[in-house]
């Protein structure tokens, strides 16, 4: 149906730029309806990064966005387009939830390995579907996962509403019973350090995650064969590498990231599940992918830009009354310049600047 | 149980309530696939459509001008993925996505200026039911439709309308042929680009009247989000319907039906059994999947969809 790898050309430039070409139409956008765009981008920033705290409680949200981001990219890596990072996510959380919270009397040394096994297997499961369905009967991995995000979601409903999982608590939505003390993952710096900080240890295993991907990719004979396939299928095949048989791996894979991001939201974060569960990480996470030219660098910087976003547009509402969904609106326009680069190069030319110098 | 949660004329009110913004999503979604554009910002294109129709309402008190503004803001929106992926050949998923989240954005952060925290004002001029008169005292008939909004009725005409101008029209056998074969559409004259902005601009018209008859006709508000993902069902009745106007009304019917019951069948207890509706939500996208897998029938998308054109000599 269509070549979903776009080949993004080398360099830092293009995502630069549309990051400045973002911030510069939401700051015109801030000023028609009134407010002074520099007071918003301050307020965005120490909201973001004024304290030992802010930056935090940004890294809370880049952890979730660097693993989606990294699920996403492994699949454009190989020349899939993985739109179903959210559900993999949300059944990651839902299996580690589970298993967490049925397991809850064992030690940690157990718990934690096993909720972890249970949050990467049920993200891997699912996205294996969307591969398995791409292999054997040619389905177009797109409307696959665009499905599935959504089949999810009222599994969930039911799931936590009046489903299995429902429990009684007072967080006032429907949600599953807390996970067992050994199945949390603990904050990173003390309390007594840094008061209210809520950075687990979630952010240690994003780490790994990013030199996992990066290993897979570029010091395996496997990472080689699927970057082979991305680069292009035909030539691929004819060096001997099916690509169709890839196709169930790779999206495993992807599916395996993105349900360790759900598993750290619910062993790092919110120790259970519940309904509206970590809407939007999986769509931000194609942004943070693309962004970061589905490097593992990129995908790293870009999901703090955007956990950045994410924070100090919350903060940005409350201390200068400027809806926080003015971040959305930037990153809409960060993705499009991104997917449109041939509009910012067809610019540059007409400038009569080479194209190579944005490259 | 009683057999009214089925089949009563409340059920099949709801039934045609809930069809008509996906069949109308869908519809776009015909329209623009058949000339090989995928546009997966229809959810974006009714999510604008269901605001600044409101928006427009409230500032002119006029109906029409609030209908004609709600559909050029999702002329406008698709726009932006026609000159991103016509003519820049941009990715369709990711333009799509782009606009999405931008729709939402754009949407809420307005209502978040205009309209604070209380929501969109009342008594806005609203979309009318069509009084059907002496059918609507048939018993049972009239229940179902004897009162529905006249932007339900116009979907069906827009049904009958869309597939005699692609299956019996020249411009509809052009504009597939777009869709399947832009190469040869091209060596006998057609313009590819131009035929596709003109579809992928009525898709994003469909789509916002889907959106206005949300917030204009059934609800009378707009509330962020409110779309909630409404668009992306309309895909799923597109691929569900094979990709053809009466097929696409037909599923969107179908997942109507679907949303009626988890409705009507809410707390509803089958010998001790407490049903659970949710699910029944998941239908049309489990149910798309298996066409698209060939395991329900066999949907096949045009030939040259979602694949950008690049005229020859360029």
């Amino acid at each position: 149906m269509r070549q979903p790898t776009a080949q993004w050309t080398q360099g830092p430039a293009v995502p630069v730029v549309s990051v400045l070409v973002a911030l510069v139409i939401g700051g015109i956008f801030v000023a028609i309806s009134g407010h002074n765009p520099l007071v918003a981008y301050q307020a965005l920033v120490l909201g973001a990064f004024g304290s030992p705290y802010d930056i935090t409680e940004t890294l809370v949200i880049a952890v979730p966005l660097t693993l989606a981001g990294l699920s996403v990219a492994v699949a454009f890596r190989t020349g899939l387009f993985n739109i179903g990072a959210q559900g993999q996510l949300l059944v990651g959380a839902v299996a580690a939830g589970a298993v967490g919270a049925a397991l809850a009397p064992l030690p940690g040394v157990l718990l934690l390995p096993l909720t972890l096994a249970a949050g990467v297997t049920g993200g891997a499961a699912y996205g294996a579907i969307a591969g398995w369905l791409k292999a054997t009967r040619g389905v177009n991995e797109v409307i696959t996962t665009i499905m599935q995000n959504y089949i999810v979601v009222f599994v969930m409903h039911w799931l936590l509403q009046n489903g299995p999982m429902s429990a009684p608590n007072a967080l006032g939505t429907p949600a599953s019973a807390p996970i067992g003390a050994g199945a949390i993952l603990p904050i990173v710096i003390p309390n007594e350090i840094l008061p209210l900080s809520r950075l687990h240890a979630g952010v240690l295993l994003a780490a790994a995650a990013v030199v996992v991907f990066w290993f897979l990719l570029w010091r395996t004979s496997l990472g080689y064969e699927l970057r082979a396939v991305g680069l292009g299928a035909r030539a691929a095949a004819q060096a001997g590498i099916d690509p169709k048989r890839r196709v169930v791996l790779v999206m495993a894979i992807a599916g395996g990231f993105a349900g360790l991001a759900g598993m750290i939201q619910v062993s790092g974060l919110f120790h259970r599940v519940f309904d509206g569960f970590s809407s939007g990480f999986g769509f931000d996470a194609i942004a943070v992918a693309l962004l970061g030219k589905n490097s593992p660098v990129g995908i790293t910087l870009a999901a703090i830009l955007f956990g950045a976003f994410a924070r100090g547009g919350t903060i940005m509402q409350s201390n200068a009354g400027i809806s926080a969904h003015l971040v959305e609106v930037v990153e809409a326009v960060v993705l499009f310049v991104i997917a449109a680069e041939t509009i910012v190069r067809a610019i540059a030319r007409r400038r009569g600047t080479p194209a190579e110098a944005l490259a | 149980m009683n057999l009214d949660v089925l089949i009563g004329a409340g059920v099949l009110a709801a039934t045609l309530r809930l069809a008509t913004p996906i069949g109308l999503a869908a519809l776009g979604g015909v329209i623009t696939e058949r000339s090989g554009v995928t546009n997966i910002a229809l959810e974006g294109c009714m999510l604008v459509g269901a605001f600044f129709g409101i928006v427009a309402a409230d500032r002119s008190g006029n109906l029409a001008m609030a209908i004609g503004v709600a559909l050029l803001a999702g002329m406008l929106l698709a726009a932006l993925h026609a000159v991103a992926s016509i003519s820049f050949r941009a990715d369709q998923i990711v333009i799509g996505m782009a606009l999405n989240i931008l729709a939402l954005g754009l949407t809420s952060y307005l209502d978040y200026e205009l309209y604070g925290t209380t929501g969109t004002p009342a008594n806005l001029p609203a979309v009318p039911s069509l009084d059907l008169g002496p059918i609507g005292a048939i018993p049972f008939v009239g229940g179902a439709i004897g009162r529905q909004s006249s932007i339900v009725w116009a979907t069906f005409v827009l049904v009958v309308v869309l597939q005699l101008f692609l299956f019996r029209t020249v411009p509809g056998l052009r504009l597939r042929a777009v869709g399947e074969h832009p190469r040869a559409a091209e060596t006998v004259g057609i313009d590819v680009r131009r035929t596709r902005y003109w579809a992928v601009l009525a898709s994003g018209a469909l789509a916002a009247l889907g959106g206005a008859y949300l917030s204009m006709a059934v609800a009378g508000s707009f509330t962020d989000g409110m779309t909630n993902g409404r668009g992306f069902i309309g895909l799923a009745a597109m691929i569900f319907g094979r990709w053809t106007p009466v097929g696409a009304l037909a599923a969107a019917l179908v997942f109507g039906y679907g949303d009626a019951l988890s409705v009507s069948l809410q707390g509803a207890d089958i010998g001790g059994f407490v049903f659970p509706v949710q699910l029944l939500s998941t239908l049309p996208y489990l149910l798309t999947i298996l066409a698209v897998a060939g395991f329900v029938g066999r949907s096949r998308a045009p030939a040259a969809d979602g694949i950008p054109y690049e005229p020859e000599g360029h």
